[in-house]
Order: structure tokens, then sequence, then C-alpha cells
């Protein structure tokens, strides 16, 4: 059984050709943009799994020697911070970085008094919210990338760009830098992005007569291969996920829809305005179409995709009940974790799901390959809105630090790529390379990622009004066409302020 | 030749009640209904992660395990720790909650049991006015009032809330009780000499003890399972409680699930145990009333 690593490393195989046939594709893309990121530690417009691993290691960093430029190592000061960090559902090797990672800032700053609280991502931005309302908040937070404007557009957030914690901007990816913009000004520093990648089960594939290590090229692929695999095997072939007010479902929807031209606004095109309401032209409703074949037509996705999130996606693609699915990289970390641990009679079961396991791009439409955009910011809470008041310099270092090209790579160890591009060149990122499986699919995704548009209302469109558009069509509620317009209408009045 | 003469033998009749039957068989339905879920979490939580996420799913765990007991009542280990810190602010808040509630109801419920006093009526069913409303009505005002009070992050916040929200009950619950013990003993008690409150606490609180109780236990519950308000008032780690701690099996892209299923099933514990060994004044406490004296 090979993996889709080494499968990449041998020359000619279609993973390896579709990686490098994709990053020729967005060397004219990358290209265009570069004119806006000179100087830049990391040339994107050459970015390619080999350009990556040609700078990996090959730069030496030290940290508390970058950050004692931006604050004395010997500062006395108090520091709270609110994160989504990784707790008893994580992989074992993202606690043990995270314990690393805090054990190192106590010895870097020994004398910064540290209340870090580490809450759930389901709660963190309600909790937020309230804490706001009562000036209860913590100086610096770090929030999932769609969760900030909403802030920064009320006022909470102070100006906060790279610069000011000792980077550059030009050394953090341009899409990221765009999702901590609002009205001309920078919010946030990006301490992470990522990007999803395309997981599939080989045996499957060949139990249902499909090749077992091609990805469907292409969204329609899906769709047919979807309905194969069902046909033959009577099981789900695409783990669809269409739960309302969960932001799983856009993160697994709109990579389908942009690669069908679609969009919600504008967001996918090369420089988004956010004024034209684009949810229902026809990309978008080529790609509720599609989905509206797999479920209602073919029947070949999990009944219960309409309440389903990721998670529940997570237990029947293990079991083999399920063939293919959009996957964030932690989930293959996560299975592997489990594999390891597993032991006696569940240890070949585990194994054999491990080593079925492929992983891929997602696949592509007639207008483009898409992803979403993800990742996490680092915000500064305005003084007025912080409890026990705001320590700046404090604050600095902290950010300094985190986002250092050290601590931006390990702590995007299982799951994620570093915000800071330097830490590409260190030698944590070969480490990396070397030991993780797959992490040029992922690498190999980030020209492609397109972020959610960057407006106050984007998490009310993603959460809320695209998931009810597909199920008004998957329900049969509205037609195809009707459920589009009703989505255009809802968000062309929520832009209205209707 | 002897003729042994067999008299019929009488049988006898059993008259099928089929409404018996039907009674038995939904008693059973709700008997699963009720005990599948449990049985389920407990079955979950001997599991390894891996062995939770099969489908189909393992009736009985290939490799049971304790693992999960193990690391959650580890005070060595970090799991075990918090786990432990978590169930400890929550018994403490419950714990206090109860005490205080009683501390306020009891004499709260015998007052308007036995005293005269105007407004009465009004004020007696003016305690429910908080209950009518959804609780997550009053959670911004008194997040705010906790921050102007300086009780965000601490106990006290929690405490406070849950006495407002259940001493309501308590009360109607309480004077229902004092009702129904008749004045003519504490009058005997008076002509023997007793206070006013000696009265009261010699002769009325033993007797209304099935219902003292079975308002702490109504309330110790409320107290423990309470989510939301804990989840708004607290965001440190040291101070949660165990509903909002648990959330720590849960990530974006994954669930323990047995490591979520055994502490659910330690949460439900004292619980439990406090419901089994009190039971028997819980009943009376409901069933108290029903008969005049």
């Amino acid at each position: 059984m090979t993996n889709s690593q080494d499968r990449a490393q041998r020359s000619g195989s279609p993973v390896r050709r579709q990686l490098i046939g994709y990053a020729v594709a967005t060397l004219t893309t990358a290209s265009l943009m570069s004119s806006t990121v000179f100087a830049q530690a990391v040339d994107i417009s050459q970015w390619s799994p080999e350009y990556i691993r040609s700078i990996a290691g090959t730069e030496e960093v030290d940290t508390a020697a970058t950050c004692s430029a931006v604050v004395p190592l010997d500062y006395t000061g108090k520091l709270t911070y609110w994160w989504t960090g990784p707790n008893e559902a994580s992989p074992d090797i993202e606690r043990q970085i995270n314990d690393e990672f805090w054990a190192a800032w106590k010895a870097t700053y020994p004398n910064i008094e540290t209340d870090a609280q580490n809450i759930d991502y389901n709660q963190l931005l309600d909790k937020l919210r309230t804490a706001l309302l009562g000036n209860a908040g913590p100086m610096v937070l770090r929030l999932q990338i769609l969760g900030g404007i909403e802030f920064a557009s009320k006022g909470y957030f102070q100006e906060l760009r790279p610069e000011d914690v000792g980077y550059e901007t030009a050394n953090f990816w341009p899409g990221a830098m765009k999702s901590v913009a609002y009205d001309g000004k920078y919010y946030g520093i990006p301490t992470n992005n990522e990007t999803m990648g395309f997981i599939w089960n080989a045996d499957v594939f060949k139990r249902a007569g499909l090749d077992p290590e091609s990805p469907p090229a292409t969204w329609d692929d899906v769709v047919t291969y979807s309905k194969q695999i069902h046909d033959k095997l009577g099981i789900a072939g695409y783990g669809m996920v269409a739960k309302q007010n969960a932001g799983n479902t856009p993160f697994r929807f709109m990579p389908q829809m942009w690669a069908y031209g679609g969009g919600a606004l504008d967001e996918a095109s090369d420089t988004p305005t956010y004024d034209t309401v684009e949810i229902n032209n026809e990309g978008a409703k080529a790609a509720l179409q599609a989905s509206y074949d797999m479920y209602v037509r073919d029947q070949s996705v999990p009944v219960s995709a309409l309440t389903n999130t990721q998670n529940e996606n997570q237990q029947p693609f293990i079991a083999g009940q399920v063939a293919m699915v959009i996957a964030h990289p932690s989930e293959y970390a996560k299975m592997v974790d489990l594999a390891g641990k597993a032991t006696g009679a569940d240890k070949p079961v585990a194994d054999a799901v491990v080593a079925n396991m492929r992983y891929g791009l997602i696949p592509k439409g007639p207008a483009r390959r898409a992803v979403v955009f993800g990742g996490s910011n680092m915000h500064f809470i305005k003084p007025e809105y912080v409890d026990g008041g705001f320590d700046e310099t404090a604050a600095k270092a902290f950010a300094c630090f985190y986002n250092s090209p050290e601590w931006s790579t390990k702590l995007a160890w299982t799951g994620s790529n570093p915000g800071n591009l330097e830490g590409f060149k260190t030698k944590w990122m070969k480490e990396r390379l070397d030991s993780i499986k797959f992490l040029d699919v992922t690498t190999s995704m980030l020209p492609s990622g397109i972020p959610f548009p960057v407006i106050p209302q984007a998490t009310e469109i993603m959460n809320i009004i695209v998931p009810d558009m597909l199920q008004n069509a998957l329900t049969g509620k509205m037609t195809v066409d009707e459920a589009a317009d009703d989505a255009a209408r809802r968000v062309d009045d929520l832009l209205n302020g209707l | 030749m002897s003729m042994v003469s067999t008299a019929p033998s009488r049988r006898r009749r059993v008259k099928i009640d089929p409404w018996r039957w039907v009674g038995r068989i939904f008693l059973l339905f709700l008997l699963t209904f009720t005990v599948l879920p449990m049985l389920w979490m407990v079955l979950t939580s001997i599991k390894s992660q891996f062995a939770a996420m099969q489908y189909p799913p393992q009736w009985w765990p290939a490799e049971p395990t304790l693992q999960n007991y193990a690391k959650l009542l580890d005070p060595n280990g970090s799991t075990g720790q918090e786990f432990l810190r978590y169930f400890w602010n929550s018994f403490y808040v419950s714990m206090v909650t109860t005490i205080l509630g009683v501390i306020v109801a009891v004499p709260a419920a015998y007052a308007f049991s036995r005293f005269t006093f105007p407004g009465r009526t009004f004020l007696f069913f003016s305690v429910l006015l908080r209950n009518m409303f959804p609780s997550v009505v009053f959670l911004m005002p008194l997040f705010l009032l906790m921050r102007w009070m300086g009780l965000v992050n601490t106990h006290g916040s929690l405490i406070l809330t849950y006495l407002t929200f259940g001493l309501p009950l308590s009360i109607w619950l309480l004077k229902g009780f004092f009702d129904n013990i008749p004045i003519q003993l504490e009058q005997a008690a008076r002509i023997d000499g007793a206070t006013r409150f000696q009265a009261f606490f010699f002769i009325v609180m033993p007797l209304s003890t099935p219902g003292i109780i079975a308002t702490s236990i109504f309330s110790f519950i409320g107290a423990w399972n309470e989510y939301v308000y804990a989840y708004t008032f607290l965001s440190k780690q040291d101070s949660m409680t165990l509903p909002v701690g648990i959330q720590r099996f849960f990530t974006e892209f994954a669930t323990d699930w047995p490591g979520l299923m055994a502490a659910t099933f330690l949460m439900s514990v004292p619980v439990v145990v406090l419901f089994l060994v009190l039971q028997k004044y819980f009943v009376r406490a409901l069933t108290e009333g029903a008969v005049k004296h």
C-alpha cells in the first residue's frame, strides 16, 4: 500500500502531475500578486511543493533575540490572553507543543505575569461578545479568521500590523492580511494560514471499480464517483455537510461554489469589492445543482447530511461508510493519533483505516480550484474594553513571540501553515515536511485559498444564509433556482441593513 | 378391582387483563428509553477513542479499558487536575447555593404560610415573576450587574444567580409543606412557654424535613447542571464548573467521545447518589398535601 506522499515523490504519478500542474497554473496568478509583495522573505510567486522543500531548513532563527529588540526580556508586566488551543480531543503532539510554547514563553519573559484562557472553539465568539459588552475582555486574543471583522467593525480592536511587533507585512500571506483589514486599516496579525484537502478511502474506491490512487479531478467527477460508489457498495460516496448555523457547512460548500464560478459576493475575484451579490449566478446555481443531484437525485451522500457537521462524518469515514470528504489536515493527524493508541483487536482495524486514507487536492471546477483560506488572527483589544487595563508592552512581547517564525511554525504543526512566512525557512518546517504525510497537499492548496468576504456580515452570510440555501434546495422546499434567488435576496437585504 | 374416580380438577381460570399488559409494555418502553442512553454512555466510556468510532458499533468493547476514568481521576495528570478542579467548583457552587437557598427559603415560606401582612398575596405571586421569563433574557443584565459588583469570574456570581432562580420554587414548595403542618402544634408549644422561634425551630422544622430535603435536591440539581450562566460569567479555567469544563473534550475537528462519556458519567454520580439516598423524602415531598389532614 502506498500513500500520497510516497506517490508524490515518484515521477509521473497522477497526484505528482496534479501538484506540478497546479503549481504551474498558480504561477500566473501569483505573479500578478508579486507587484504587491515585494521584499518578501518567501517568494510566493514561486510557490510549489518543490519550492517549499527547497527553502525549508535554510535559516536559523533566535526568537528571544528577535523579540528582545521589540521588548526587553526583563520587562515586568501582565498579560491576559484568550485563544482556542488544543485539548483532550486534540492529537497528543498538539498538546505537547502547546506545553512547550508556554514553557518557552515563561522562560523568555519570566516577569510577564500571564493569564491565558484556552476557550472552546464553539464558545469563544459568544464569550467575547458578552465580555466586551461588559468591558471585561482580555488584552490579546486569537480568533478564527472569520471572527475578527465583526469586532473590528464595532470598534473593539486596536489597529495592529506586523510592523508593530517587529515583523514586516510583506512576510505574511496577502490573503491573510486581507482578513485583518477593515476600512483601509489593519487590526491584527495572521497567526496561521490553513487550507483543507480532500481525503478518500482507497479501499472503497477499489471495490467500487475506481482507481484507488486517483481522487476525482473535478466536482462533476465527485458527483459521478459518489453515485458509482453508492450504486456498487450501498454506502455514501461523498460526505456532504449541510447543517444550518454551522461554520463547517460553508467551509465545505464554498469551495464547490467558487469552483463552479459562483460566490456569496465577489470574494473569489482578484480585487473583491464585496458589493456584488453572486450567490444566485450561474456558477452558484450549478454548484447547488450538483449538491442537489448527490442528495436528492442519486441519494449518494449521507441522509443525515442536513444535520451533519464534519465531526459526524468522521465516524462513518473511519468505518468505511463514507468514501470521500473535504477534511482539515488535523483530521488526518487525529486519525493517525487514534490508530497509534488503538490496542488488541482494534489495532489492525485502525491501521487498515490509516493505510487506506489518501489525501489530495480539492477538486476543481469549470472556473477554478478553490478552498476556503482559513486560519486565525491575533488581535489587541482597546484598553477601555479590557478587564484590568491594557499592558501594551506585554502584549507586543507576546505577539512578537507567538508570531515568530519558530512558534508560528511549531504551533501550526499538524493542521496548518505558519502565518509568518519566514517560518517556511526554518528547520521546523523541514522537520514537518519530512515527518507529516500530505503536507505537500496542504501547502499546495494555499494559493487556491479564497478568504470569506471581509465584511461584518460575513458570519451571517456564511453560517446562516449559505446553509439555509442548501437546506431549502435539498429538502425540496424550493427549487435550486428559487433557493439561490432567495439567498441572494437575503444577502442583499443584509448588506442594505434591512 | 377398585374404581378410582378422579374428580375433575378445578382449574383456576386467570383472567388476562389486556390493559395491564399494555401498561407493562409501556413501562418497559419507558425503562428502555431511560436506561439505554445511560447504558450506552457507560459502554462508550470504557472504549478506546478508535473503538468508539467504529461502525457498526461495538455493542461490547473489544478492548474494554478504564483508562478514561483513570485519567480523569488522576490528581497528578493535567487532565485529572482540571477535571477534579471543575468537579470541586461545581460541588462548592451547588452546595453553597443549596445551603443559602434553604436558609432564605425556609423562613420566607414560613412567613407566607403563617403570617398575614399587607401585600402577602401579591408578594407571594411576585416571587414567581422571574420564573415567568426565559432565563436567557436576564443573561446580559445579570452579567453587567456582576461586572459592576466585581463578581465576574467568581463563584459568587453563580451562587447569587442560582439563588434568584431557585428561590421561587423553593419558597412555593416549602409553603405547601408548612400549610400542612397543623398550627395547633405550634400553639401548644407556645402555651408550654416556647417562643415563636423555638416553636418554629423545634416543632415545625423537624416536621418539614422531607420538604426541606426535596427543596434542597431541586436546588442542588439545578445548580449542578446549569450551563449558560456559568459559561457566560466564568472565563478562567480555574473557576470553571463541570458543565462548561467538559467542553474540553470537543474541538473544531474531533470529539473525544469516550473521555466525554466518562466525564459525564462521573458528573452524574453525585446527583444519582444524592437522589438514591434521599429519595424517600423526595417522594414524600411530592405527595405531601395530596391528602387533606
